[in-house]
């Protein structure tokens, strides 16, 4: 279902435009770059205090209310750039090993994420400015692990080490819903 | 003996050879330099946004206390990793306007921060000089990674 679509995707005439305009892939590409700088940047300054190992004369309130909102605002910029970065070439990037990993890892700090905003933070009037409990160093360390392997994930999908037509073992083609070659 | 022999004799030497023969170190350094241009994203954007009064009420010289170092880090890690990705591909590089664009925007980003930025920021100054110095180095910082992804482009 999902290659049906994909294979839909690839046929519409914004992927082809994308595809085939070099200055808006290229411009959407260093926008997605950018971004990164303002995502993962703050989201990094905000694990580096929930470690309590930086900012820590900084309530850990302020730091969530002042700094994640502009988290938000990069992730949304990556989102629309990522969207178009992927309607550019469709079929290939949905099949990536790396795209798929990707993938998991922002579901693994999606999980993460939810996790700390209904549990771990409910209570932080309590270690606003003091030592941070373990559960919070816990959380920055599985965030900042899942956003580099993401960073690396991402920038690995443009290697073709593994596309569709290199692939051989059934293990790999299970993993990237490739056809095995039969030759 | 012209730039352009320095950067031919760079690409034969055996460290770019490497680099560009291997696999996984080329992908290896690129990706561990985009982690630092995050890092140097984070630590820069938390005392600008401060300066800009879009942030924290923290005092923006307490703040740098702790952003300094992972600007420093992330500064250190970029030019590393910059050095031998341009190791690899010298005569390439050479050639393309965007490489050149790079470097100029990365004098101009360092001087701007290390020079006016961090001086201002570390006595704690405020009002619209220093919110204009603060633009300037975001702009110049966006300026470099935008022209360092484009060297891929052209």
């Amino acid at each position: 279902m999902l290659e049906e679509l994909v294979t839909k995707l690839a046929d519409t005439p914004w992927s082809i435009a994308l595809h085939e305009s070099l200055y808006m892939y290229a411009i959407t590409e260093s926008t997605h770059v950018m971004s990164i700088m303002l995502f993962v940047g703050t989201i990094a300054m905000v694990d580096f205090r929930l470690l309590g190992i930086s900012y820590t004369k900084v309530p850990v309130s302020q730091m969530l209310s002042k700094i994640l909102p502009w988290t938000i605002a990069g992730f949304v910029l990556l989102v629309i750039t990522g969207s178009m970065l992927f309607l550019a070439i469709p079929i290939r990037t949905y099949h990536s090993i790396w795209f798929r990993l990707k993938c998991l890892m922002i579901l693994i700090a999606a999980i993460n994420i939810a996790v700390f905003t209904f549990k771990v933070e409910r209570d932080k009037a309590a270690w606003d400015l003091g030592p941070v409990p373990g559960k919070s160093k816990i959380c920055a360390v599985i965030s900042l692990s899942a956003w580099a392997c993401v960073i690396v994930f991402g920038r690995l999908i443009a290697y073709n080490w593994f596309d569709c037509d290199s692939i051989t073992s059934p293990t790999m083609a299970e993993l990237t819903g490739c056809p095995l070659d039969p030759g | 003996m012209t730039l352009y022999h320095t950067a031919q004799n760079i690409e034969a030497s055996a460290l770019g050879q490497t680099i560009r023969e291997s696999t996984w170190l080329f992908p290896a350094i690129e990706s561990t330099h985009l982690l630092a241009l995050a890092l140097l994203g984070g630590s820069i954007l938390i005392m600008s946004l401060s300066i800009l009064g879009w942030g924290l009420k923290t005092p923006v010289a307490e703040l740098y206390k702790s952003a300094h170092r992972y600007f420093n880090a992330a500064v250190v890690a970029l030019l590393v990793t910059g050095v031998l990705l341009g190791i690899s591909e010298p005569v390439k590089l050479y050639g393309r306007q965007a490489f050149w664009v790079k470097m100029l925007s990365l004098a101009l980003a360092l001087a701007v921060t290390y020079f006016a930025f961090n001086p201002l920021v570390r006595r704690g100054v405020s009002g619209a000089s220093a919110r204009g110095v603060t633009l300037l180095t975001i702009a110049a910082w966006l300026t470099v990674a935008m022209a360092g992804r484009w060297i891929g482009f052209s």
